[in-house]
């Protein structure tokens, strides 16, 4: 199977997993409790302003009808009107994407570039201190709950030591609350050569970073360590080092970069949810992306902001798995054969 | 086989093995003389130790394992020049005791003096990179040793390839170790071992091979490096018969057009009858009869090496029944070996005279026929024999869960051709 036809096959089983997705969040929307004109006009109006207004959202037609249009509209990218603010929801998910994503990338990068360099020493060193170290730091993120570090980060760096760090070291990381975007900082930064905007946006990011990226950090650091100690009792390792290559190169070369394939399928998935809005992370963070919309949204019982949020999660989940599979492809040649 | 000279000497070899249920003692003060360009086999059971030996020679025993004591002296008079700067105790004449040179030296003779062919070829090729890249890797080994050639510490540091030059090869190629002109070479040695379209082949991943395609390609692979002495273990255990004999058939072509010197760990006496000059019977990690072909098919000595011939079916006239040995291999562990000859327990000849550790004996055949066993210096009577049931008549644990931390993946179906005695082929560090 050429990879063509592999993602072919992927991108088809991704639209089945949308519909799918779409169809349970109108299910459920369809058995909730309450109407949602209520919610539009507020309880105390008018009766008749109420049937007004379920004619306007087509409140008023046979579920299967409602259901078609509601696809139609999924379909053709109209996500419809918040019940609150009746703006666009396709607007109010689209200007909440950046920050999200924003977010969830950095806590990518830092996860990756602390927890594999930090597996290959652990599982290289096995049972010296060093493992010792690596092996009780991934235990400790994995078991402390983000919020919890989320506000000991905040009480620490933006309170405790905001003072002393602007004081001696002229910058310090606040509570979050993104005051500019990552890409309008560079368009500054490349337009006038002003780089003070990126590293406001690095100074507010940091925190609510290390607040996601920490239980990645050390679940991908377990994960390389086993991967890598597993990898080097194969019998192929053995082979390699008869042929008397230098070292280096079947560390890397060879151990490494076959422990990666499975990681970076969790990498993936990570992403995935990641994206889904880092809902605590945000909350705590005062971060203005998908998640603290979402619950903003679940809140208010906004039916179609929510629905535009949650389906935008699942095609970006979506999207990012055929990315995965496509990379994975690539990496372990056995895969598309079978 | 014209040179008499040894190759290589191997004086008291012990390797052992430190594992939560106690030293295991895999070789035990093994001593062994190849010829150069002859091929030497070492047979017997699984857990007999012949997998570590062939290690051992190499250098890749791991961790539980260790080479405790001994001496392997190697015949390479440009080395000896080398090392005697450094370590002259290491060297005599054009000898050089590779277990007293430093690490990065004895690492540096792998892949260039030895190379090594393994049992099972599907596992012993890494599965993400193409059969070709790794062909490469081993030819560049030789050409960057041929471009160094060793002069003081030259081959240790300057060919050394670091992490940085690494981290360079993803942006620059040039940094990358492996070389165009390694990859074409790697294609000449795919046509060397009779592999159809070998540039298409070069490019193939190692589940597009059959396991005979992929074992000749390990083959081509040992031989990147021009290597002295080749280590074959279990070559063809992984493979159908009729593969099995092409497979021999083009490792005995290769011997004779280089020259090799050839060390073989089998199972299979059908393997050994094919193939060996001399042959050395392994039980409990020694050697316990050693000698020529005809010395240990024909004149054989020891009832360990009886009772594994007898232990092949014949063709004609097979309506008699196998023979196998009695009882399990023997646990290696240190604290249950006792001093004595190990393979007593299962001996139908064992007498008085076996509780004392046998030395080697000189044998009737060729002069190089030895044999551990006291049967060479008097003949078995009743009246010496020891009771039936004297070391207890209930079976010993299987002394194969003891005997050598097995890579479990590595085993194969052991019956697999008429010749096989007994042995479940367990890959052994």
């Amino acid at each position: 199977m050429s990879i063509g036809k592999f993602l072919v096959k992927r991108l088809l089983q991704g639209v089945l997993v949308i519909w799918g997705v779409i169809t349970i969040m109108f299910a459920l929307r369809a058995v909730s409790p309450g109407d949602p004109a209520n919610l539009i006009v507020g309880p105390a109006a008018d009766p008749e302003i109420r049937d007004q207004v379920r004619e306007q959202y087509g409140l008023n037609e046979p579920i299967y009808v409602q259901y078609v249009d509601y696809v139609q509209g999924m379909v053709t990218g109209d996500f419809g009107y918040s019940f609150q603010s009746s703006r666009e929801v396709t607007t109010m998910v689209l200007e909440r994407v950046p920050a999200t994503l924003e977010l969830a990338i950095a806590a990518t990068i830092i996860a990756v570039v602390i927890a594999v360099p930090l597996g290959v020493i652990s599982a290289s060193r096995r049972n010296e201190p060093a493992d010792y170290g690596a092996t009780l730091f991934s235990l400790l993120g994995i078991s402390t709950p983000n919020f919890w570090l989320g506000l000991m980060l905040i009480l620490l760096f933006a309170v405790f030591l905001q003072d002393p760090m602007e004081t001696y070291l002229g910058f310090s990381f606040p509570q979050g609350r993104r005051t500019v975007g990552f890409g309008e900082a560079v368009i500054t930064l490349v337009t006038t050569g002003y780089a003070g905007d990126l590293l406001t946006w690095v100074r507010h990011i940091t925190l609510p970073a290390i607040t996601l990226g920490t239980y990645f950090t050390a679940m991908i650091t377990r994960l390389t360590r086993s991967g890598m100690i597993d990898e080097f009792g194969k019998p192929y390792v053995t082979a390699t080092e008869a042929k008397g290559i230098p070292y280096v190169l079947i560390r890397y070369k060879h151990v490494l970069r076959n422990t990666m394939i499975p990681i970076i399928t969790v990498l993936g998935l990570q992403l995935g949810t990641l994206i889904g809005g880092a809902v605590i992370t945000e909350t705590v963070f005062n971060w203005p992306g998908l998640g603290d919309r979402l619950i903003q949204a679940l809140n208010a019982r906004d039916w179609p902001l929510m629905q535009g949020i949650i389906v935008f999660i699942a095609l970006g989940f979506v999207l990012i798995n055929i990315a995965v599979d496509a990379l994975y492809a690539t990496l372990d040649p056995r895969v598309t054969n079978e | 086989m014209t040179d008499t000279d040894d190759i290589l000497r191997v004086n008291d070899l012990s390797t052992r093995f430190f594992t939560e249920q106690g030293q295991v003692n895999a070789v035990d003060e093994l001593e062994l003389r190849i010829e150069r360009g002859e091929v030497f086999g070492i047979v017997g059971e699984s857990g007999s130790g012949k997998s570590v030996t062939a290690r051992s020679v190499i250098d890749l025993i791991d961790a539980p394992g260790e080479i405790t004591d001994g001496e392997i002296w190697f015949d390479d008079a440009e080395l000896a020049e080398t090392v005697r700067e450094d370590s002259p105790d290491a060297v005599d004449g054009s000898f050089v005791d590779l277990l007293s040179v430093s690490p990065a030296v004895r690492q540096s003779l792998r892949g260039t003096s030895f190379s090594m062919i393994f049992q099972d070829p599907e596992s012993s090729f890494n599965p993400s990179l193409t059969v070709g890249e790794q062909l490469a890797e081993a030819v560049e080994v030789q050409r960057r040793a041929s471009a160094n050639p060793r002069s003081t510490k030259a081959k240790t540091d300057s060919a050394e390839y670091s992490f940085g030059n690494l981290l360079l090869s993803t942006v620059l190629p040039s940094q990358q170790f492996v070389t165009e002109e390694s990859r074409e070479r790697a294609i000449e040695l795919l046509e060397l071992v009779g592999i159809p379209d070998p540039v298409e082949r070069a490019g193939e991943y190692p589940h597009e091979y059959s396991g005979g395609m992929l074992q000749r390609a390990m083959i081509a692979q040992a031989l990147a490096g021009e290597p002295d002495v080749l280590i074959a273990d279990e070559p063809t255990t992984a493979l159908d018969v009729t593969i099995q004999a092409q497979i021999l058939d083009l490792l005995d072509d290769l011997q004779t057009e280089t020259g090799m010197t050839i060390l073989l760990i089998t199972h299979n006496l059908g393997v050994v009858a094919r193939m060996c000059d001399r042959v050395g019977v392994m039980y409990a990690g020694e050697i316990v009869e050693r000698g020529t072909l005809e010395d240990v098919f024909d004149d054989h000595v020891h009832p360990y090496t009886e009772g594994l011939l007898g232990s092949i079916p014949e063709l004609e006239g097979a309506n008699g029944q196998l023979e196998p040995i009695g009882g399990n291999v023997p646990s290696l562990l240190d604290h249950e070996m006792e001093d004595r000859c190990h393979f007593a327990d299962r001996c139908p000849m064992a007498m008085e005279d076996c509780l004392d550790h046998p030395p080697e004996f000189d044998a009737t055949g060729s002069e190089a026929h030895t044999v551990r066993c006291v049967l060479a210096t008097r003949s078995y009577t009743e009246r010496d024999a020891l009771p039936p049931n004297y070391f207890g008549d209930e079976e010993r644990p299987a002394g194969d869960k003891h005997a050598e931390p097995d890579r479990s993946d590595g085993e194969q179906p052991a019956e697999r051709t008429q010749t096989t005695i007994s042995d479940a082929g367990g890959e052994s560090r």
